[in-house]
């Protein structure tokens, strides 16, 4: 289960995160929304411990990200991008993560198996199209076969075939007990996906809740995110 | 016009250009200054045989920030984003804005040029005075085709920064082989002690057209010629290999 | 913090050697600066041929290049930290291996474990390449003096490198972390060549030379190899440190 508890982040005089909590728990797939701009990664950072909060704290089962005995095992996340050099192939890529969190060789193929880049895995990495290289931040991800995945924007770039795989891959990973946090832009498809919808906008928590509590009176998840977010004062991002 | 225009607001823009600006006013400065202070005794004394290099030793070896510039110019166009923007290049936008390639390259090398002789007057002008705070009244006089001759090798060194830059396209090895050999160490003065036909390289070559060096192979003209070869060959090459490459590979 | 057990730090070094292994450029760097040893040496020697026979150090003719290797260890040392920048991989490190102090050592470590044999092959290539060929005319030399040397020279590069790297670390950007390191050692530190020496030889560099010249009797020494070693290696260690300190504290 992922906790974040008044998390507040400044960046010079700017204040990022205004005191955000919520929680993302296990066996359901908990969607956080937000326009550009609205903190989303910058929580994301800090819950994998890339960024320092200001204040509040970022819990992964009640323990910060830096005291995870083996991350890999326990949280995958795949953010923006591949994650990985250019030059390398993106087997060697899996292979020094598995080298360096104990796994075995056959768990990289086993990986490159699931998300279909067993092909490509001798490519260099800068070869790869845009939905490759999500393909392989996943394949990162599900490397240690973690109870938690954290996923920034999964479906970009995937083709239809993509996208209809992640969206049974992840429900299937929610049913057996396995905790998803998955942010994106893409409406239509998250509302098909999600159990929980965290809606973000400039720094603060506008909306939590299961996903017909977040809908309400409104027809459709899109709807509903316009009227929170769209309704509070502020520039239009 | 238009594109050379762009390509001068580009450059500008770059932060790494300051850093060129930067080493490109103070480093000949500075080196023409601790060399002064070196000689300074056998200046006075008037049995200094290197009494010609004063101060033109600070533009030689201070083309640190002309190599920078030439380099920056090019890389910064194949710097490829991280994945969030698309792993996209500038040289794709570069190149959906101009009419032709050569076009491109030609622009950006005249902008190159044009920033490294402004660049070299200024550096004259600090060296000048750099080494004249140091001299006082025994400062030998700096005259002018000497110092056309330094403008035009700090120009000719840009361009083969920018030539080699746009072949291997990475910043690195062209950085790293040009601020060796236009320093202390440099590799062609080690070939030339070797082979003859190491003083047509284009930085020694060069060097004849404002530095009296000890051993004088080619007159200050002639210098400057064979550099300007070396210059339009690579130039040319770049241009070809610029001319057929894929934007993706 | 957790501090990680030893079992999860060889894993960690050996995942760190595994990311320096398959990445192309740190091959390229190796295998150019091999080669141009070799040209150099070959230069080198050809001039020392030239001049006065039985005057000649065969060490320090083939060690005559080490200004210029040192140039190819710098470019290593850079590529082993700033590779991390490239492609977002730094947040694939820090989830995998979130103890950065400890990160940041082994890789540190790793890039010596590949250093070291490559110097010392390439060092020793260039002296072996002058023994052969200037045998006959040039003074005789004890193999003891020239395994020393050879080591001294090891431990130089090997130092660079580490610095090197630590200052990739730092900048996280190989462009002003090559300009700062080649224009420090090629650049400044000639122009420095006039300072008094009780000054110089507090300098990374300089300090290292003294590791690997041959001690000479007509120049005075104004450093032992150990000495040398002490101040390069306590240089590398600073910057190592700050490194460290810098890469915990920011934003990745």
């Amino acid at each position: 289960m992922i906790t974040i508890h008044n998390l507040v982040k400044r960046r010079g005089t700017q204040e990022i995160l205004s005191g955000i909590s919520f929680k993302a728990r296990p066996g359901r797939v908990t969607g956080f929304l937000g326009p550009n701009g609205a903190g989303k990664s910058s929580t994301l950072r800090i819950l994998l411990g890339l960024d320092r909060a200001t204040s509040g704290n970022a819990l992964i089962d009640g323990k910060p990200f830096a005291e995870l005995h083996n991350p890999l095992t326990t949280i995958g996340a795949a953010l923006d991008g591949s994650g990985a050099h250019r030059m390398r192939t993106g087997r060697a890529h899996l292979r020094w993560m598995a080298h360096a969190a104990g796994l075995s060789r056959s768990r990289v193929e086993e990986v490159l198996d699931i998300v279909g880049l067993t092909n490509a895995a001798g490519k260099r990495v800068g070869k790869y199209s845009l939905g490759m290289g999500r393909r392989l931040g996943m394949a990162a991800a599900l490397l240690g076969d973690p109870k938690i995945l954290v996923l920034d924007e999964p479906i970009n770039g995937l083709d239809p075939e993509g996208i209809r795989w992640i969206r049974t891959f992840l429900r299937e990973r929610a049913a057996s007990g396995n905790t998803v946090l998955l942010s994106s832009h893409l409406m239509g498809e998250l509302a098909a996906t999600v159990d929980d919808v965290v809606i973000i906008h400039h720094g603060k928590i506008v909306a939590d809740g299961t996903l017909e509590e977040v809908i309400g009176n409104h027809s459709t998840l899109e709807e509903a995110f316009f009227a929170l977010t769209s309704g509070l004062a502020g520039d239009v991002v | 016009m238009r594109a050379f225009n762009a390509e001068l607001s580009k450059l500008f823009s770059l932060p790494g250009i300051w850093l060129a600006f930067l080493i490109g006013v103070f480093a000949p400065a500075v080196i023409a200054a601790l060399d002064s202070m070196a000689q300074k005794e056998e200046i006075i004394a008037g049995v200094s045989t290197r009494l010609s290099e004063v101060g033109y030793i600070g533009l030689g070896l201070g083309v640190q920030g002309v190599i920078i510039l030439g380099v920056l110019a090019v890389s910064s166009e194949y710097l490829a984003e991280g994945n969030e923007t698309g792993g996209g290049q500038q040289i794709t936008t570069s190149l959906t804005v101009v009419s032709s390639r050569i076009h491109f390259l030609l622009a950006k090398a005249g902008a190159v040029t044009v920033i490294s002789i402004l660049l070299s007057v200024v550096a004259i002008m600090t060296t000048v005075s750099a080494t004249h705070l140091v001299l006082g009244e025994y400062t030998p006089a700096f005259e002018w085709p000497k110092l056309l001759g330094a403008v035009c090798y700090w120009a000719f060194t840009a361009l083969l920064a920018f030539g080699i830059t746009v072949l291997t396209k990475h910043g690195m090895i062209p950085l790293a082989v040009l601020i060796i050999n236009t320093s202390f160490v440099s590799f062609s003065f080690l070939l030339s002690k070797v082979t003859k036909l190491a003083l047509y390289l284009p930085d020694r070559a060069g060097f004849e057209m404002f530095m009296f060096l000890s051993n004088r192979f080619l007159t200050p003209f002639t210098g400057g010629l064979v550099m300007f070869a070396w210059v339009v060959v690579l130039f040319i090459a770049a241009a070809i290999v610029f001319h057929r490459r894929d934007v993706a590979s | 913090m957790s501090f990680p057990s030893s079992k999860k730090i060889t894993r960690i070094l050996g995942a760190e050697l595994d990311k320096l292994v398959t990445l192309p450029s740190i091959w390229l760097t190796l295998t150019g600066t091999f080669i141009l040893n070799l040209l150099l040496a070959a230069a080198f020697t050809s001039v020392g041929l030239q001049g006065a026979a039985g005057t000649q150090s065969i060490l320090n003719i083939g060690l005559a290049s080490m200004r210029y290797l040192q140039a190819g260890f710098i470019i290593l040392g850079i590529l082993a930290t700033c590779s991390e920048y490239n492609g977002g991989q730094i947040r694939t490190t820090l989830t995998t291996i979130p103890w950065r102090g400890v990160q940041l050592s082994t890789k540190h470590l790793a890039l010596e474990i590949i250093t070291i044999p490559a110097a010392f092959i390439m060092a020793a290539s260039g002296v072996l390449y002058t023994f052969t060929m200037m045998r006959d005319t040039a003074v005789v030399i004890e193999i003891g003096t020239m395994i020393k040397t050879l080591l001294g020279a090891t431990g130089y590069l090997t130092c660079t490198t580490l610095l090197s790297a630590a200052i990739g670390a730092l900048f996280r950007r190989t462009t002003p972390a090559l300009v700062v390191l080649l224009g420090y050692y090629f650049v400044v530190s000639p122009l420095t060549r006039d300072f008094p020496p009780s000054i110089r030889k507090c300098f990374p560099d300089t300090a290292g030379y003294y590791m690997y010249m041959p001690p000479s009797t007509d120049e005075i020494n104004f450093l032992t190899p150990m000495q040398g070693a002490g101040i390069s290696m306590l240089w590398t260690l600073i910057c190592i440190t700050v490194a460290i300190v810098l890469f915990r504290k920011r934003d990745a």
